[in-house]
């Protein structure tokens, strides 16, 4: 006979269970490693209806553990683990209760001894069974973890101590395998026994069934399994075995046997039937807890229990059988071989380590960072906010093209940190900051990255600190400070300085082409020069913000014209309407020069407009080449996408704002081939000098007007000027 | 289009008509209605296979085979396969106050208790057909090309409180009620009423969704 293999439990765990015993190892455990009683549950198994092959598909010997597993009584309570199908109501799942230990370090996980641990567990339940006779701790299981509550990483490992029979069981074949009960009991026997299961205020693991004297015509009654020896003294034991019998009742034996033969009356007589929840679907191996059940006959009742029909009960869901319930019950006897005289008490080996997926002896590992890190959940939440957006209103918004862009702010006073805010409301990842100052008293109430603590001692790095501040209001965004002075054009360095000018000049460089935008946010109108011309030469977006006291201007620089596309108008930069190179405008300032005075309510204003034309500019198809809308624009929502603009809207070249008038006025301004900041004068001699040509610009505002061409201009001018004829009337109203 | 209180009603009703046996469906069978305040919802769990076995043998961070331990020989132990594909869901019904109409909230993990992602649930046979080309899934929400509203998308279960995914309702209410004009009968009460449109309604969602 073929020897007969047990389905081991496969542990499901649900996220209620790590969720709880977080808490419960921050609020009780902390650092205790005292072992914890817990329950779990199982149910009969089942099997799911492929509609894809048309196949049934084996579900697996499930072992669940929930939210509700640590609870002292392990009454249902209401938690989605309880839910029918899954552990189920009580009426269709088995407690069983076990331990629970968490360890603090991953090397006192791995240093437990193993084999010394689960030998103490096996020995609880032998226990059990020889001095009290229960049944109550036969599905008796534990489980250890270790709790990385900082990576949200479980460890964890099953145990479901099962007791080795030595020789093996073995199933019987042919007839007495596996069958389904109808063939077996009758169908008036099975509602009965259903319906008494049913009446259990909790449904048993393990019970006794005794057919009724008349066979199938009465109703069988079924009995607590510590009640064995009286619940079957009026039924005879079905085991048969010739070599253990005396001579003279082996020809009855060898009768029975020939009787046994003939399926009708083999399958009519087993009178004394043991039987367990199964929560195996497989038809040839019934589940684990039936190893522990019948170790536990042979320990107690040895003589009448080398042969033992069981019935594997899976019909737990049935309610109201009729004449067409399909029962999915199986029947069947299972024998033991040449029984050596066991001595009684002596507790067998036992096996139960649940393997880990590749089936090995290991522990399993539950990684729930993705839906604990609460890192993860505010990214998460940022990117659902914005998506919102994109659903209801704008479904062809590119948020991924916003979120990202790499933006370089430089300067982090008041523009500068509105503009943070407002690229973050977006969802932009990256962002870099760079200011040459520290924070100053004055700053906190307009400059929303700063708190009072930050000006002390002397003040912060500006830089630095706003990117720590970006960082705390949201800590999935890559913000980076940097110190650093922009060297300007009308201001010479001194000889000393060179060398560190140009390290900050190199730095400059590196960090402009590592971004993809250019926020000028600075306080004066010369260092806005170095960071147009790196940017112009590399192709990169620059929008520009400038404040006055009650007027701003918001812009976004064009390309060069070697970067124009045909068709195109050429859109200058900040100082496209200049004729003389940008000076020192700050030196001999009165304070109030200085300082740019605004009205407070322009710097949020200016940033925001200076966001927004971005965010429209990336949703154009054609970036950077986008077009401003025609002057005198129809207004009406739909005509923006019309007139060339993107899903957003219209993308302006520059805004003018009034405060003043709450008035805000779209101008568009053309590229000069003579600018100083964006000429190809200028950007050719930049590519073919580097660094040496911003420092004769820096020493000497003569050079740039050169290499921009504008000397010549001037010549031009006068030259036209003297080619006029001018009409020198007569007149002696001038003398 | 229900009210609340019509779809408590008609949860009820259903949930004792599916109980008992063939001759219906059994596809109905093991939902219950849970009672919970604020809201009641119908609720239940169940199993599904995922389509193919995703590489997690390659998790790095695995504590691997543990060397010292070990078990003796045990022929009576049956080698099953790997579990780990299965997929454990928790399905509710539950009311949506905004559309009038039922929605289908779930959730769902794997055996060793964490949440599926949501390509990890297109990759299950929670999905009845192939997700067309072109619908964004990114981390929390799958939207088929050409529709504006997301098919599925993350919220919070109305009275649990709990993150699940769920079935976007804003079509539902049209579709069940078309389907349910073929089906009406003018001489049912309204109790029978209320759960055939129920019934449809599961009908049309299973027809999204393996129910």
């Amino acid at each position: 006979m073929p020897t007969l293999q047990f389905a081991p439990f496969s542990s499901v765990v649900s996220p209620a269970f790590w969720h709880k015993l977080t808490d419960l190892k921050i609020d009780v455990l902390k650092l205790s490693d005292e072992a914890v009683p817990i329950t779990g549950t199982y149910t009969a198994g089942k099997s799911i209806f492929d509609r894809e092959t048309g196949q049934e598909v084996l579900l697996g010997t499930g072992f669940s553990v929930g939210g509700e597993s640590f609870d002292a009584s392990s009454t249902t309570s209401h938690d989605e683990s309880t839910l029918p199908g899954a552990s189920g109501h009580s009426g269709n799942a088995v407690t069983a209760t076990g331990s629970f230990k968490n360890f603090n370090t991953i090397e006192e996980f791995k240093a437990l001894d193993k084999t010394k641990y689960f030998d103490e567990e096996a020995q609880k339940i032998w226990d059990s069974i020889i001095a009290t006779k229960s049944t109550t701790e036969l599905n008796r299981f534990f489980v250890i973890t270790f709790a990385d509550l900082k990576k949200y990483k479980y460890y964890y490992w099953f145990s479901f101590p099962a007791f080795v029979s030595k020789p093996a069981w073995e199933i019987g074949e042919g007839s007495e395998s596996w069958k389904s009960v109808v063939d077996v009991l009758s169908r008036d026997e099975l509602a009965s026994i259903n319906a008494q299961l049913r009446a259990e205020p909790t449904l048993p693991a393990f019970f006794l069934v005794k057919r009724a004297r008349g066979g199938s015509q009465g109703a069988p009654a079924i009995g607590k399994v510590e009640d064995y020896e009286t619940f079957f003294t009026d039924v005879p034991t079905s085991e048969v075995r010739s070599s253990s019998l005396p001579r003279s009742i082996r020809s009855l034996a060898s009768l029975t046997k020939r009787l046994r033969r003939s399926s009708s009356l083999t399958l009519a007589r087993p009178q004394r039937i043991v039987s367990f929840i199964d929560p195996s679907p497989d038809p040839q191996n019934p589940g684990w807890p039936l190893r522990n059940l019948l170790a536990y006959l042979r320990a107690l009742y040895p003589e009448s229990t080398t042969s033992v029909s069981v019935l594997r009960w899976r019909d737990t869901e049935v309610t109201t059988p009729t004449p067409n319930t399909v029962w999915k019950s199986q029947i069947g006897t299972v024998y033991l071989k040449e029984v050596e005289g066991a001595a009684a008490g002596k507790r067998p080996s036992a096996v139960g380590w649940e393997r880990n997926p590749n089936g090995k002896l290991g522990a399993r590992l539950a990684d729930l960072a993705p839906m604990m890190d609460p890192t993860r959940l505010a990214a998460q939440a940022v990117d659902l906010n914005l998506k919102l957006m994109r659903w209801r209103i704008l479904p062809q918004l590119d948020l991924e093209k916003v979120s990202g862009t790499k933006c370089l702010l430089l300067g982090a006073g008041t523009l500068g940190c509105y503009v943070a805010r407002a690229l973050m409301g977006w969802g932009v990842r990256t962002i870099t900051l760079l200011d040459s100052s520290r924070v100053s008293f004055s700053n906190p109430v307009r400059q929303p990255l700063f708190e009072f603590e930050d000006c002390v001692d002397g003040g912060k790095p500006k830089a630095e600190c706003a990117a720590e501040r970006l960082r705390k209001i949201f800590p999935g965004v890559n913000a980076t400070g940097h110190t650093l002075s922009i060297p300007m054009p009308g201001h010479p360095v001194p000889a000393g300085s060179v060398e560190q000018v140009r390290k900050d000049v190199e730095k400059l460089e590196a960090l402009i082409d590592e971004h993809d935008v250019i926020f000028q946010l600075m306080d004066s109108r010369e260092s806005r020069w170095v960071p147009t011309v790196l940017g112009a030469a590399k192709g990169k977006i620059v929008i520009n913000a400038a404040l006055g006291f009650d007027t701003f201007l918001v812009m976004r620089h064009g390309v060069r014209a070697r970067d124009q596309k045909e068709g195109h108008e050429r859109l200058g930069c900040y100082y496209c309407n200049d004729i003389v190179a940008p000076g020192d405008s700050l030196t001999d300032r009165t304070l109030d020069q200085m300082c740019t005075v605004t009205r407070p309510g322009l710097a949020p204003i200016a940033s925001a407009t200076a966001v927004e034309l971005l965010t429209s500019l990336l949703q154009h198809p054609d970036g950077v080449h986008a077009p401003p809308p025609p002057p005198n624009p129809e207004l009406g929502p739909s005509s923006q996408a019309e007139t060339g603009g993107s899903v957003l809207g219209a993308v302006p070249h520059q805004i003018r704002g009034f405060l003043a008038q709450f008035r805000n006025l779209q101008l568009i301004g053309r590229g000069w081939d003579r600018c100083t900041g964006c000429s190809e004068g200028v950007l050719e001699a930049y590519e073919k000098d580097g660094f040496d040509m911003l420092l004769k610009v820096f020493n000497d505002q003569k050079y740039l007007e050169e290499i921009a061409g504008l000397d010549k201009m001037k010549e031009e001018g006068e030259a036209a000027m003297e080619a006029v004829d001018w009409d020198e009337g007569s007149g002696d109203e001038f003398d | 289009m229900l009210t609340r209180s019509q779809f408590a009603a008609a949860s009820r009703a259903l949930v004792a008509k599916h109980e008992s046996n063939p001759p219906f469906s059994t596809l109905l069978r093991d939902w219950e209605w849970i009672d919970a305040f604020p809201y009641g919802y119908l609720a239940r769990s169940k199993r599904y296979i995922r389509n193919s076995l995703s590489q997690s043998s390659a998790d790095s961070s695995q504590l691997g085979d543990d060397p010292g331990l070990q078990e003796e020989e045990d022929s009576a132990t049956a080698h099953t396969t790997s579990e780990a594909e299965w997929v454990i869901s928790q399905q509710f019904v539950v009311f949506s106050a905004t559309f009038q109409v039922p929605a289908l909230y779930f959730t769902a993990h794997k055996a060793n208790g964490t949440t599926l992602s949501l390509d990890e649930i297109m990759n299950t046979k929670l999905f009845k057909f192939e997700i067309p080309i072109g619908s964004d899934a990114n981390g929390f929400a799958l939207t088929l090309p050409d529709v504006p509203f997301p098919l599925l998308s993350q919220g919070d279960h109305p009275t649990l409180g709990t993150p699940c995914w769920y079935l976007h309702p804003c079509e539902t209410s049209n579709a069940v009620d078309e389907l349910f004009r073929e089906v009406m009968e003018a001489d049912w009460d309204e109790e029978t009423r209320l759960v055939r449109w129920l019934e449809t309604w599961f009908m049309t969602v299973g027809g999204v969704l393996d129910l």
